[in-house]
């Protein structure tokens, strides 16, 4: 492939000043599809994120991953699955969502719930989501009860996503 | 692929930056960009959720995954542009010269340049609920550019159509001086903008608003 480089009419300063301040004035530029589109935006779960990156943590554990190899298995970004376990207020993309819970074999729909992209109400996840977030602590190795809290976890997770 | 020399302003400084314009990003270059765009732009999300701020009031592009938009590239019709600045991809359009035509009635079924994508980097966003400035400014009117001047290009007189998110709806009505034709039930009920030749040949010459 041969690139050239092309002395076409630049735009002027004036121009680009004025234009530049005009997108100030504006929210956005941004030309598109609406996360609608999606079927995902919706107002989101409060408790949901803090118990997302924990709850993916625990399965990756749980099945013996390294964060490097979900993140490969998953094809989503190191940088995004290490913020989200850590919890560093970030929020998944539904993208990114959707491949870790098809990777950790977890219910898609609850997930986008529990990470803040979709709103159901569901008190039985909401109390399982609390439990778990109570019990868990980010060690190394799954102890006994961790592994017990997970479990239930799951279980609430996948046995509740048929009605959902 | 062609480049060329194009400016940007700094917010900090309000000075100009020479940056490069691509014609002709390629499905690689999209790869590249999601797995750059992908933190910053949760990272920002991350910090609006925690700053209460309401859901409608986050940039509406915020779930988009240009790597999927990989495959459009494919097509005959379509290509890519980007600025290149810093080494980092400082906004994205893709457009497609057919099969869409003018819907102004004087040019209507005319052959148009669409902007089917366009966006810049999160790094450049500016949310004021952040005290978030944005690195640079005048991206996506320098793309936007481009759009309308290859439709000079092309023949087409500079007609150019798209369908604005809604936050960006001002812009291209007011800034760039486009013509709203209404919410567009087949993409999403977003407003359609057309430009008529005479409105393209005035952004292109003074700008818009």
């Amino acid at each position: 492939m041969t690139t050239k480089m092309k002395s076409n009419s630049r735009a002027s300063e004036a121009w680009l000043r004025r234009m530049a301040d005009a997108e100030d004035r504006c929210k956005s530029v941004a030309v598109g599809g609406l996360a609608h589109e999606l079927g995902l935006i919706r107002p989101g779960a409060p408790e949901g994120p803090r118990v997302f990156g924990r709850l993916i943590e625990f399965a990756r554990r749980a099945r013996g991953l390294s964060v490097e190899k979900l993140a490969e298995e998953a094809d989503v970004d190191l940088a995004e699955l290490v913020a989200l376990e850590r919890d560093e207020d970030v929020a998944p993309t539904p993208r990114t969502v959707y491949q870790l819970a098809t990777v950790l074999q977890l219910d898609t729909g609850k997930l986008m719930v529990l990470a803040g992209l979709a709103d159901v109400e569901d008190p039985a996840l909401n109390q399982a989501a609390l439990k778990f977030a109570a019990r868990s602590e980010p060690t190394a190795r799954l102890s006994k009860a961790e592994r017990e809290a997970f479990d239930e976890f799951v279980k609430v997770l996948v046995e509740r996503s048929d009605g959902a | 692929m062609s480049k060329s020399r194009v400016d940007l302003v700094r917010r900090s400084d309000g000075s100009l930056v020479e940056a490069t314009l691509v014609d002709g990003v390629e499905p690689s270059d999209l790869i590249v960009v999601e797995r750059a765009w992908t933190i910053v732009r949760a990272r920002l999300i991350g910090r609006l959720r925690a700053a209460s701020v309401p859901r409608k009031e986050w940039p509406e592009s915020w779930h988009w995954n240009w790597e999927r938009k990989a495959p459009e590239l494919a097509q005959l019709a379509a290509s890519g542009f980007g600025i290149l600045s810093d080494e980092d991809w400082q906004g994205l359009m893709l457009i497609k010269t057919a099969p869409y035509v003018a819907r102004i009635e004087a040019d209507r079924g005319k052959p148009l340049v669409y902007v089917d994508y366009l966006e810049v980097a999160p790094w450049n966003w500016r949310i004021p609920a952040l005290g978030e400035e944005g690195r640079y400014k005048g991206v996506g009117s320098i793309l936007f550019r481009e759009a309308a001047k290859l439709s000079l290009e092309e023949g087409f007189h500079g007609r150019v159509g798209l369908h604005a998110l809604p936050q960006a709806e001002a812009f291209y009505e007011s800034a760039c001086g486009m013509t709203a034709l209404g919410r567009d039930p087949r993409k999403q009920d977003l407003v359609y903008f057309e430009f008529s030749r005479e409105q393209a040949q005035k952004f292109l010459e003074k700008g818009g608003d």
